[in-house]
């Protein structure tokens, strides 16, 4: 190849690899924020030991990182032409691509297993609401927090408590039929109209959660997997190119 | 004619007596948007406005309600003076029991013609698991009941309504039974399971062929080295023929002799 194609080639290489570097860094980014979980639904996923969404989420951390350093790496290999150091740049995106096609895997997978659909979360609902455990505690206090924020109640709706036994009806069997927190409250925490909650009227929240779990854990996932998704088509392509270059070097 | 003015009769007769007949109210459910119309021991109806036509002032509205299978058990006993203690709430169901209870609504005079409304209701069971005879007592969780008013004055029974239609009730089913495996893989990891795949070995395969070719090419190429020379023999002495250089002429003679 002529000299002023291989120029081409590292010129185009490197600008490819800047924009990898961009990329890798936006990564890094998205999964931190997935990590830091804002929504506050971790509970939900350990309880039932399935929480590889937020495994995955880690993963992209350190290849996002790994990515950016790497390909900051391959800027300098490709100017200095030097096969030797072309050659540790190709093994060393080769291995971090592995680990992230893992990532973006997982986390799609698990997903699925989570909120394919309501069921997991009902069961753990029903079971883990109000019970005198430390998943209780969690489960709990997430499903409170839910229930206020989103104005919802159960997992397809408030029938869920009378369709099924459930833990909270154990515990409290002269209450409500359905949890306090499934209805309007004022500020001093108090539900406002007990009457109205008591018969499932106007101060009863009548759609379901699941809908805004499943959002939420599918932004999650979306997140990690597909952006990582395009970032490794992008990377795949570049490291043929980059695999060219390294042939065409003497 | 004649038989036009039989026809009209039969006519007006049937229409009358299904004027009659729809004068007798039915209890039902609460027509409002309530979610605990119907939970597993209580029920929530429509109050009972316009259902009695009698203007008493010392008529009560009491509501019957029962397991739907002992409807005619009450039917029979209805005539009974006792009727109000016939069948107190807490021994009121079980394989022995008459299966039905009294509960008091209020008086007639509660419930005029012209108040009536959808969003008025009335909670049976709302007194819980109570004692007394004819408390709102809970009803039996997951079974078929019916309801019926009457119109109660001086502790006997003298107007009826139909019975409701069978209302069930929830049997509440254990958490555990809900299937929470594994449901449906989505499109999205399918082709993110596939593509990733394909694409790593691809990676895998295109890294294996570089490091065949390149390490191919090092061992066939042949070293060029501009500035060495490359001569089959070396002398050190640029000799044409070959003589021997050194001869001792002195030496001749004596070899003649």
């Amino acid at each position: 190849m002529a000299l002023g194609g291989l120029g081409f080639l590292m010129f185009i290489l490197v600008a490819l690899n800047i924009l990898a570097a961009a990329a890798s860094l936006a990564l890094f980014a998205v999964a931190i924020w997935v990590a830091v979980d804002g929504y506050k639904l971790y509970a939900i996923s350990a309880v039932s030991g399935k929480d590889d969404i937020f495994a995955a989420a880690w993963i992209a951390i350190f290849t996002g990182f790994a990515f950016f350093l790497t390909c900051l790496f391959g800027i300098y290999a490709a100017l200095k032409r030097s096969r030797n150091l072309m050659l540790v740049y190709l093994i060393i995106m080769f291995i971090i691509f592995i680990f992230e096609c893992a990532s973006a895997i997982t986390a799609a997978t698990n997903r699925d297993y989570l909120v394919g659909n309501s069921n997991l979360v009902k069961k753990q609902m029903l079971q883990f609401y109000t019970e005198d455990s430390s998943n209780g505690k969690r489960i709990t206090d997430t499903w409170n927090r839910v229930m206020q924020e989103g104005k919802c109640c159960g997992a397809d709706g408030p029938t869920d408590w009378l369709t099924f036994d459930s833990t909270y009806k154990t515990n409290f069997p002269k209450s409500f039929p359905w949890p306090e927190n499934c209805c309007e409250k004022l500020s001093n925490s108090e539900v406002k109209n007990p009457t109205s909650c008591q018969t499932g009227g106007q101060a009863l929240f009548k759609k379901g959660c699941f809908q805004h779990i499943e959002w939420v854990l599918s932004n999650y996932t979306w997140a990690v997997s597909w952006y990582g998704f395009a970032v490794l088509m992008f990377v795949f392509f570049m490291l043929l190119l980059a695999m060219v270059y390294y042939v065409q070097l003497d | 004619m004649k038989t036009n003015v039989v026809i009209r009769l039969v006519l007006q007769l049937t229409v009358c007596t299904y004027a009659v007949k729809s004068q007798t109210a039915t209890p039902v459910l609460t027509p409002a948007d309530l979610q605990g119309k119907i939970t597993t021991n209580t029920v929530i109806l429509k109050q009972p406005h316009c259902y009695f036509n009698e203007t008493c002032s010392d008529c009560e509205i009491w509501l019957v309600p029962a397991i739907s299978s002992a409807a005619n058990s009450f039917d029979g006993d209805s005539t009974n003076n006792n009727i109000l203690t016939l069948s107190p709430y807490p021994s009121a169901f079980g394989p022995q029991s008459k299966n039905y209870f009294l509960t008091k609504v209020g008086p007639q005079s509660d419930f005029p013609c012209d108040k009536s409304s959808d969003s008025l209701y009335f909670v049976v069971g709302s007194d819980g698991n109570c004692t007394t005879t004819n408390c709102n007592g809970i009803l039996p969780t997951g079974s078929v009941v019916s309801f019926k008013y009457v119109l109660v004055q001086t502790s006997r029974i003298t107007k009826v309504t139909n019975w409701s239609a069978n209302i069930t009730l929830f049997t509440p089913q254990k958490p555990a039974s809900i299937y929470d495996g594994f449901v449906a893989r989505s499109g999205a990891m399918v082709v993110i399971t596939t593509i990733l795949s394909v694409a790593l070995g691809l990676l895998l395969i295109f890294f294996i062929v570089l490091c065949a070719v390149c390490g191919q090419k090092k061992e066939s190429k042949p070293i060029t080295g501009r500035g060495s020379m490359r001569m089959p023999r070396y002398d050190t002495h640029n000799l044409k023929d070959r003589v021997q250089p050194y001869e001792n002429s002195a030496y001749e003679p004596e070899r003649r002799k």
